[in-house]
């Protein structure tokens, strides 16, 4: 039509130039450069990897589990070569763990729930490498999974059970403001744990619930103990993966508990104490075990007993006569067995909001129970939206 | 559009050298390359061994290339949205809620259609909700702006938070037809997982897996590209992308086609998230599809296109394999800021390279606001 192209053939030809360039350059490097396959484990050393939804140095729940590597690879030393990914987005996990496996890791931990199905859809399609899910919950709910897959979580309720007898005896009011991500079982059996610790010295302790729909969200964190301050609350209790919430107890003067790491130091002033997790033994035991070849595909809740679970120090607000109270109680769960958890739950008849008996007298609740525990016990002003 | 810095002043080149037109993007591309070299070197790592690696994990063994046409799907399908609206001057930011939309609605109907439905009726039917869904969340921003002249930027970007936070209620805050509420669905809050037949296929070639959804993504953009070039549409876009005042002389109405290009768009992106449950996923899941992103990124795919339906092919590839492969580099002495660094680098450099093709940087001597006079 004109002499000068027009813009829109312009684009077409660069759309061309630029497929045959990409196209060279592939097959180029391609038929130079020599296929680098790494084999597995050889010689004693086992390659193992982990998959963290966020950064190593969170402060929490991935900073927990990177821990927990370091303890494995300072124990073992040369027998293990260890290596991770961080920040994997759950939709994109497939991929990564492919890569994983292609790089020779033969055993891989992953510690979102999210990974759950594309882990063990891996495992079936790799039966030499172990999978191992932190938080899953297919085997708990019976569904079929390939034998070298296994999960494993722990019972955080029980030592939030003894964080909640702090919180009791710590309320003048009465009044415990407690933030939790979201209304999942999960969270729903931390926090009737803890409200039964309150309620155990303290009948008459009730608890105020907000959801901050995230698991790690510091302004959402913050402005949701802002909440619970101005609703008149005296002690707070934050389920959350940040410290926010110690701020708002901090300028409030009032005391909290927190979740998953051990705050006493920054905020010793106000702190009560919490649940934190030491996943280290969990993965000594399990590379071991591929080491040995007598790895086993299981579903383990780990304890206080076995340390899978234990209780930040104590701030220096809590008095010496409930510290006494918890340490008995603690070291009661400490000789009630590896494998023995949740002693408190059949306590008395439960109720939940409604005052309909949820758990009689001398009942205990298995893992699948406190999986699907989705009520309130009563005292717990909140609401389930389900 | 002229721009004025001190002392210096973008100028639209009033022609482009043929030459400039390809080798602009590849000198950047390997610009990129160098300066991140250059990093590399600098954090104590070989520069070499790691562009291999890419190279490897992205693109070159059967089953990485796979892992690649899994994250550029969903890129290819918000690249196209982004694209289209971009070229009339609909700067659609919704992208991300409309590819929500198209998940719900498509979710939806396979779950309706049940276990028993024919494939040739559930995986089109999936198809045309997506579409749908994206197209009627698109279409308002279009409206909006057409007759009440609000601008598209800021109403398509908060939709993306209404279609976010209506996806999580769907799933997390109520006992809706998406959510499973049986097995594992007791323990966790998750999508009821959609009825085998309604998985789009996988074509195996040797070790290669090729999604359906991408093949769907390629023949949309080749649609694309023929509704831009040889349609009476096409036309309207085009002139009322260019010159709206003109169009309305010419007897079209704008309003109109500002709507109709919102609601392709949108319907774009549906289809990306339709793919995205029917191929991968199989669940909505809206904290994952929240996590991913694939409306925003979807934007930068389109840019680097240069909204060329066509080229958005390519650069989802391309972009789908360096995301892939920056999983793959990361480990104990590679953080992931430093893939993020590099990928930045590549992308601020392909996208400088733009600029300062489309412009010439001018000297501005003494006083920049009379150039006539400076002569």
């Amino acid at each position: 039509m004109v002499s000068q192209p027009s813009n829109t053939r312009l684009r077409l030809r660069f759309a061309g130039i630029a497929a045959v360039a990409v196209l060279a350059v592939v097959s180029l490097v391609a038929t130079a450069c020599s296929k680098s396959s790494s084999s597995g484990s050889s010689g004693g050393t086992v390659k193992a990897a982990w998959i963290y939804v966020g950064p190593t140095n969170d402060g929490g729940w991935t900073q927990a589990h990177d821990n927990g590597r370091k303890f494995v690879a300072t124990e073992l030393g040369g027998k293990v070569k260890t290596t991770y990914k961080e920040n994997v987005k759950e939709a994109e996990v497939a991929p990564v763990i492919e890569g994983l496996v292609k790089d020779g890791n033969t055993i891989i931990f992953a510690t979102s729930y999210g990974y759950a199905e594309p882990m063990a859809a891996a495992a079936a399609k790799y039966p030499n490498v172990k999978f191992e899910q932190a938080t899953g919950d297919l085997i708990t709910a019976g569904k079929t999974t390939p034998s070298n897959y296994a999960e494993y979580w722990g019972a955080g309720e029980d030592t939030l059970y003894l964080s909640g007898v702090a919180a009791g005896r710590a309320t003048k009011n009465n009044k415990i403001g407690i933030e939790a991500p979201f209304a999942i079982p999960e969270i729903i059996r931390h926090i009737n744990a803890f409200v039964l610790g309150a309620q155990s010295v303290n009948p008459a302790a009730t608890a105020k619930v907000v959801w901050t729909n995230d698991w790690f969200n510091p302004t959402a964190e913050k402005q949701a103990a802002e909440s619970l301050v101005s609703a008149g609350v005296d002690v707070i209790f934050s389920h959350q993966d940040s410290p926010s919430a110690g701020e708002v107890a901090k300028a409030n003067n009032l005391p909290w508990v927190g979740y998953d790491s051990d705050q006493s130091g920054a905020y010793s002033s106000v702190w009560l104490t919490t649940a934190t997790y030491n996943w280290g033994p969990r993965y000594l035991s399990r590379i071991n075990a591929v080491n040995d070849k007598t790895w086993k595909s299981d579903n383990y809740y780990g304890t206080i007993a076995d340390g899978f679970t234990t209780l930040a120090t104590f701030g220096t607000i809590v008095s010496a006569d409930t510290k006494t109270l918890i340490n008995a109680e603690l070291t009661k769960a400490k000789n009630a067995g590896a494998t023995s958890f949740g002693w408190y739950w059949g306590q008395s008849d439960r109720q939940d909001q409604s005052g309909a008996v949820k758990i009689k007298k001398g009942q205990t609740l298995s893992q699948k129970d406190l999986y699907e525990m989705s009520w309130f016990v009563k005292g717990v002003d909140g609401t389930l939206k389900n | 559009m002229r721009s004025t810095f001190s002392g210096f002043r973008l100028e639209p080149r009033s022609h482009l050298p043929r030459l400039i037109n390809w080798t602009v993007p590849i000198g950047s591309f390997f610009a990129a390359l160098f300066a991140g070299a250059l990093l590399l070197l600098m954090t104590g790592q070989n520069p070499i061994s790691v562009y291999q690696r890419i190279l490897e994990r992205a693109f070159l063994d059967a089953g990485s290339l796979s892992g690649t046409l899994v994250a550029a799907t969903p890129l290819l399908f918000t690249g196209l949205c982004a694209a289209v609206a971009f070229r009339v001057g609909f700067f659609n930011i919704g992208g991300e809620g409309q590819f929500y939309v198209g998940a719900i609605f498509s979710s939806g109907i396979a779950l309706a259609l049940g276990r028993d439905a024919q494939v040739w009726i559930a995986i089109p039917a999936m198809i045309i909700a997506g579409a749908l869904g994206g197209a009627l969340w698109g279409a308002i921003p279009g409206f909006l702006r057409a007759y009440l002249r609000t601008n598209e930027i800021i109403t398509s970007l908060m939709l993306n938070y209404i279609a976010g936070v209506i996806s999580v209620y769907l799933i997390f805050e109520s006992s809706s037809f998406w959510r499973d509420l049986e097995g594992t669905g007791k323990m966790f809050p998750k999508g009821k997982v959609i009825p085998p037949v309604a998985f789009w296929p996988e074509y195996g070639i040797g070790s290669l897996v090729v999604p359906f959804g991408f093949l769907l993504g390629i023949a949309t953009a080749a649609w694309i590209a023929v509704l831009q070039r040889r349609t009476r549409f096409g036309y309207e876009m085009r002139v009322v992308g260019g010159a709206p005042t003109t169009a309305r002389y010419a007897g079209m109405r704008p309003g109109r086609v500002i709507v109709a290009v919102a609601a392709v768009s949108g319907a774009l992106a549906g289809l990306g998230g339709a793919a995205s449950v029917g191929n991968f996923r199989h669940i909505l899941d809206p904290k994952g599809m929240q996590q991913s992103g694939f409306g925003y990124a979807g934007i930068v795919v389109a840019a680097l296109a240069r909204l060329n339906p066509v080229a958005v092919i390519f650069v989802s590839i391309i972009i789908g394999g360096i995301t892939n492969a920056g999983y793959a580099l990361q480990g104990p002495d590679f953080p992931s800021g430093l893939v993020g660094i590099l990928e930045g680098l590549i992308l601020f450099c392909t996208l400088g390279g733009e600029v300062l093709m489309r412009y010439r940087v001018v000297r501005t001597r003494g006083v920049s606001s009379n150039v006539a006079g400076a002569q």
